[in-house]
């Protein structure tokens, strides 16, 4: 394969990564919309305290792993490369 | 900054007269001093959530249900385009990277201002009766609580458009981009904080109308 059809490949590859990245940030960030609609509904009919925050906790875990990638702290990887290679 | 030397006199991190410490090295301490720089904001917003439970008890003051429902949501779909922005950065996508950081910064901006000038009542919304700062514990409480968040929001701004110019002369690279991953991590932290700030300000408790 000439240098030239190898950099399309890894271009073309990149993008279907990139789309698979984006795909999942929407996917969690629907999941963080119907919570917080959850809890605007739940807050209406009911006072519940523990369940507010449950859901808060759970919307709040979501952000810290999903979008802040709060694991790579414990990893010994580059920027959203896992493993490490340089 | 003081180097370590070994018993011969040389640099203890290598022996080839290159004093850079390793990318992969910087790249974790910087993670480290970023995680625990937002623990120690983590003291701050918990003792306003302390003084929140302490003087509100299981009450609220009547807020405009609707308006905080939407700006949440703007913060919301803000870091939605944030991750986006740190993805693109990760894999190369200039133009969706450019993009997501304009749209995060133009629904940060909008959050903002839906906070400061419509929640403030800086700009009444159809007559209704507005909170005060003077408005004894409830307006000490929600303006301690909205004002310490908003100018975390201000500095979020003011780091995505850092990044952006950088961006744009491209600063950045797929494999070196600390600053897009801080201003990321930054811009989520100020949104987790909202994550616990809208039930509590606004949900929680029973309506109490001034």
């Amino acid at each position: 394969m000439s240098d030239s059809h190898s950099h399309e490949h890894a271009h073309a590859f990149d993008q279907q990564a990139a789309k698979e990245s984006y795909g999942r940030i929407t996917f969690y960030g629907i999941i963080l919309a119907v919570l917080t609609l959850v809890e605007f509904i739940l807050a209406l009919n009911s006072n519940s305290l523990a369940g507010l925050m449950i859901l808060a906790l759970l919307k709040a875990v979501i952000v810290l792993n999903y979008f802040m990638h709060m694991y790579r702290l414990w990893r010994d990887d580059d920027h959203g490369h896992e493993g490490g290679h340089h | 900054m003081a180097v370590a030397v070994d018993h011969h006199g040389h640099d203890a991190h290598d022996d080839h007269g290159n004093h850079e410490i390793p990318y992969a090295q910087q790249l974790k301490a910087n993670r480290m001093g970023l995680w625990l720089f937002c623990l120690s904001e983590v003291f701050l917003f918990a003792a306003l959530i302390g003084a929140r439970f302490y003087l509100w008890g299981n009450t609220r003051p009547e807020l405009n249900q609707e308006l905080a429902l939407i700006t949440t949501c703007i913060l919301l779909v803000s870091s939605i385009y944030m991750a986006r922005a740190e993805a693109a950065a990760e894999h190369g996508d200039k133009k969706t990277f450019l993009n997501s950081l304009v749209i995060t910064f133009v629904m940060g901006l909008i959050f903002l201002l839906g906070v400061v000038l419509f929640e403030w009542g800086l700009v009444p919304l159809g007559g209704e009766h507005h909170l005060k700062p003077t408005d004894g514990a409830y307006g000490a409480v929600f303006f301690a609580m909205t004002g310490m968040h908003a100018i975390h929001v201000v500095t979020g701004l003011i780091f995505i458009f850092i990044v952006w110019n950088n961006g744009r002369r491209d600063r950045y690279t797929t494999e070196k981009h600390w600053a897009v991953e801080a201003c990321a991590v930054y811009w989520h932290y100020v949104d987790v904080i909202w994550i616990f700030f809208y039930p509590i300000l606004y949900l929680i408790g029973t309506p109490f109308h001034l």
